[in-house]
């Protein structure tokens, strides 16, 4: 099959939901539904909101800044040292490379949402929990994404500047950091959009932020006052986006002068050094209190067989499930939408907003909203999931289409193929296994998210923890976690398997141009 | 070098002491909408900061977990507990008081609403039996820790013999709060539902419920919720007598001054009264057949 036939075959996702849909949809919660969407034309104005949603909001971003550096700083950390070409040549063998990487994947296993759950036991009401929930998994996923950038750099430079009689530490740093460092630019600014969304939704949870303003005002149907958290959080998410990608835009090529990147990146440094103190003022951070305030839970019964006794059958069956359909459906929007609508001129933009509103909504969110209209099960959470990893995807695919060499797809409209035609084979065909790849990427994050959806009763291992968890039950959520884990690592290993097949051997990063253009 | 040690200064930033005079940390389950709980918490702290002559802070929760997990680890002080997370949190939290609950708490109830259209069989009643004919419908409980709106239902359906996997789907919903159970079950995504009782009679005084599609099915009989829980600790921080004088300042709480007619407006009470310890022993006993204490 064409690659671009690939993109489109997750569509068949339809058919089971299609099938779902007639019996879970009940008409009762329209009008609910229609004053929610006309409460986005008058977000409620008044100051005590208004002043509320804007401290959320500061605390939203000054939990993603810390934790966004915290885990450049650990990524980069590991990165290095669980790199096989870093551990060769600093200590003569590969195996600590090997091992670090085994246990870097613990803390990738779970959701940061989880990390926060957990942290928030052993440390107490304090912001750093989610700085650290996120920064913990974050850091262990740019640490994967380095040593694997890192080991697929080109050796020679090394073992010339090496068998020349460099020291090891300034050999790698002269050798490897110019070719890798503009993709950890690139694939930074991204983790810094991923920071914001995850600090949104560990607010939905009860660790500060925007987040609690949403779930609160969105539970007492207060629309109104959701409205004016959701345009603020727009604004900024909107705002970080655009800067972002004109910055990576902007360094991928040399630019005028020599050295002007570095100066705008002490520049950019410099502004968020700057950024950095008032937020962590706004945050009370405190890393005494990180050291000091840990305290295990007592009695805490970790290896007691009776936490074992669950129906773990379809309690996992239920988590897969919800996953795969997700994933597909996540995958299957946005190229549909585009070859239906894209003779239309005003494709591009819907598409764009459309895609920012899905990012924006966390999926528990979205899956209340669902609930006004379709009844609990599996539906509306697949269709809270699916959609906000659209948003994510599709904005990926977006770029990247613009991002490709335009002269194919010139040629065929000149030949005088159609504006669908020419989608299709010029633009596509060139995308399609830097999406698909970023798709299998994205199912392995669904699995992770799928805990977040577990209020719509759609069952799986999401309402097994919340339920355990409200009850102090440590009995019954270390095996969860423990399950849990497994599953994401398994997971992983099959997206990764995937992805080396689709692009045979080279694995390129979400969000990372370089590796879906031409 | 200079924006290494540049660096290395601002990740140290905050590790710069927080010279922090006592603040008392007061908090609550959050059961409202948010601008409603910043408007009501700010109120109380100022109000109780001047009667005490000490810094009051309201520290937003939003979680009912959360809020537990806080009081026990000694950041909160003043908790505005449900009857089920204060059990849980004295319980975890040697020497925690009981300082006061609203006239209204003593006797607290739940309501059983349906949607009108789905079940349209169903009609009042007032034997607690016939909440077996909730078995194989959609239904959904509030938030997982909610005393009205899920731990005292659910401890009636079972004297009723229904269990929440007799619900249709195997298991029931859990909305999240009460106006969110108001609203699923008004628009049919569920069935039937439960919830506090206060909140369902306010909302029909303000008539957001549109009683042609939701309907009372029973009302539960009475058993105490909501209550204020104090840390043990307070007099030792604070100086001695200052627990008592605290309790005092939420029982004096009175509709003759304005801003605190204003406070007990917002509880939606006439005033606050001492609150038995005892009493939450029922509450203990159906959390423990419920699983929901350990």
């Amino acid at each position: 099959m064409t690659p671009a036939g690939q993109m489109l075959l997750p569509v068949l996702v339809l058919l089971p939901l299609l099938w779902l849909l007639p019996q879970s949809i009940h008409s009762g919660g329209l009008d609910l539904l229609l004053q929610f969407w006309l409460a986005a034309l008058q977000p409620s104005l008044d100051p005590q909101v208004l002043l509320s949603a804007l401290r959320g909001l500061g605390i939203t971003l000054a939990i993603a800044l810390w934790s966004w550096l915290l885990s450049l700083l650990l990524g980069c950390a590991g990165g290095l040292l669980s790199s096989g070409l870093v551990s060769q040549l600093l200590w003569g063998c590969q195996w600590p490379a090997a091992v670090i990487k085994r246990l870097l994947a613990l803390p990738r296993s779970l959701h940061e949402l989880l990390w926060g759950l957990i942290l928030l036991q052993l440390l107490g009401l304090q912001s750093s929990v989610a700085v650290l929930a996120i920064a913990l998994p974050y850091g262990a996923l740019v640490a994967r994404v380095t040593a694997d950038q890192l080991d697929a750099l080109p050796v020679r430079p090394l073992e010339a500047l090496s068998s020349a009689g460099a020291p090891a530490w300034s050999a790698l740093f002269t050798a490897l950091l110019p070719p890798l460092w503009p993709q950890l630019l690139s694939y930074g600014g991204y983790r810094l959009e991923c920071a914001l969304r995850s600090a949104t939704l560990l607010g939905i949870f009860g660790l500060g932020g925007i987040g609690a303003d949403l779930r609160l005002s969105l539970q007492s149907l207060q629309f109104h006052q959701v409205w004016t958290s959701l345009w603020c959080l727009a604004l900024v998410m909107l705002l970080l986006e655009r800067v972002v990608r004109w910055l990576q835009q902007r360094w991928q090529h040399p630019l005028a002068s020599v050295g002007q990147r570095g100066r705008e990146l002490v520049a950019l440094l410099l502004c968020l050094g700057v950024l950095l103190i008032p937020s962590a003022q706004l945050l009370e951070l405190s890393w005494q209190q990180i050291g000091t305030r840990w305290q295990w839970p007592q009695a805490l019964p970790l290896w007691d067989i009776a936490g074992w006794n669950q129906p773990w059958l379809p309690l996992i069956s239920t988590t897969l499930l919800l996953t795969l359909l997700s994933a597909l459906l996540a995958l299957a929007i946005t190229p549909w939408l585009l070859v239906l609508l894209c003779p239309w001129k005003g494709c591009r933009p819907l598409l764009q907003s459309l895609g920012l509103l899905a990012r924006l909504l966390p999926p528990p969110l979205t899956a209340l909203l669902m609930l006004f209209v379709l009844k609990p099960g599996l539906l509306p959470a697949v269709l809270a999931l699916g959609l906000h990893n659209a948003g994510i995807l599709g904005r990926l695919l977006l770029e990247s289409l613009d991002a490709r060499d335009c002269r194919a797809s010139q040629a065929l409209q000149l030949a005088g193929a159609g504006p669908r035609r020419s989608l299709l084979v010029a633009g596509f065909n060139a995308v399609a296994r830097g999406y698909l790849s970023f798709g299998a990427y994205r199912a392995d994050v669904i699995l992770r998210e799928s805990v977040v959806v577990g209020l719509v009763g759609a069952g799986g291992l999401g309402v097994l923890l919340l339920e355990s968890l409200s009850s102090f039950a440590w009995i019954d959520v270390v095996p969860v976690l423990v399950v849990y884990a497994v599953l994401t690592l398994m997971g992983e290993a099959a997206a990764d398997a995937y992805r080396r097949r689709l692009l045979q051997g080279h694995l390129p990063l979400e969000g990372f141009k370089p590796a879906i253009g031409p | 070098m200079r924006s290494l040690l540049f660096g290395l200064a601002v990740l140290l930033a905050p590790v710069a002491p927080v010279l922090a005079s006592e603040v008392l940390r007061i908090s609550a389950i959050p059961d409202q909408n948010p601008e409603r709980l910043n408007r009501l918490y700010g109120l109380v702290a100022s109000e109780l900061s001047d009667q005490l002559g000490v810094k009051v802070r309201y520290m937003p929760v939003i979680d009912y977990t959360a809020a537990v997990t806080g009081f026990r680890r000694g950041d909160l002080d003043l908790v505005w507990f449900g009857g089920l997370t204060g059990v849980q949190a004295r319980l975890q939290t040697p020497g925690a008081l009981v300082l006061a609950q609203r006239d209204v708490d003593a006797r607290f109830r739940s309501v059983f609403i349906a949607n009108r259209p789905a079940l349209q069989g169903l009609t009042p009643f007032s034997s607690i039996d016939e909440l077996s004919k909730l078995k194989g419908k959609r239904f959904s409980f509030g938030s997982e820790s909610s005393t009205s709106g899920r731990l005292m239902p659910q401890f009636f359906l079972a004297k009723a013999g229904v269990q929440p996997k007799d619900f249709s789907g195997g298991q029931p919903g859990f909305s999240g709060s009460h106006d969110a159970t108001i609203a699923l079950v008004q628009s049919g995504a569920y069935e039937a539902g439960a919830l506090n009782e206060q909140v369902w009679e306010s909302r029909l005084k303000e008539g957001k419920v549109d009683t042609s599609k939701v309907l009372v099915l029973w009302r539960t009989p009475t058993y105490p919720d909501y209550h204020w829980v104090a840390q043990g600790n307070l007099n030792k921080r604070f100086g001695a007598g200052f627990t008592s004088k605290l309790q005092q300042a939420l029982l004096n709480l009175s509709p003759d001054q304005p801003r605190q007619a204003q406070v007990l407006e917002l509880f939606g009470a006439k005033r606050f009264i001492k609150a038995p310890v005892e009493q939450y022993a029922s509450i203990e006993s159906v959390g423990r057949q419920l699983g929901k204490i350990r």
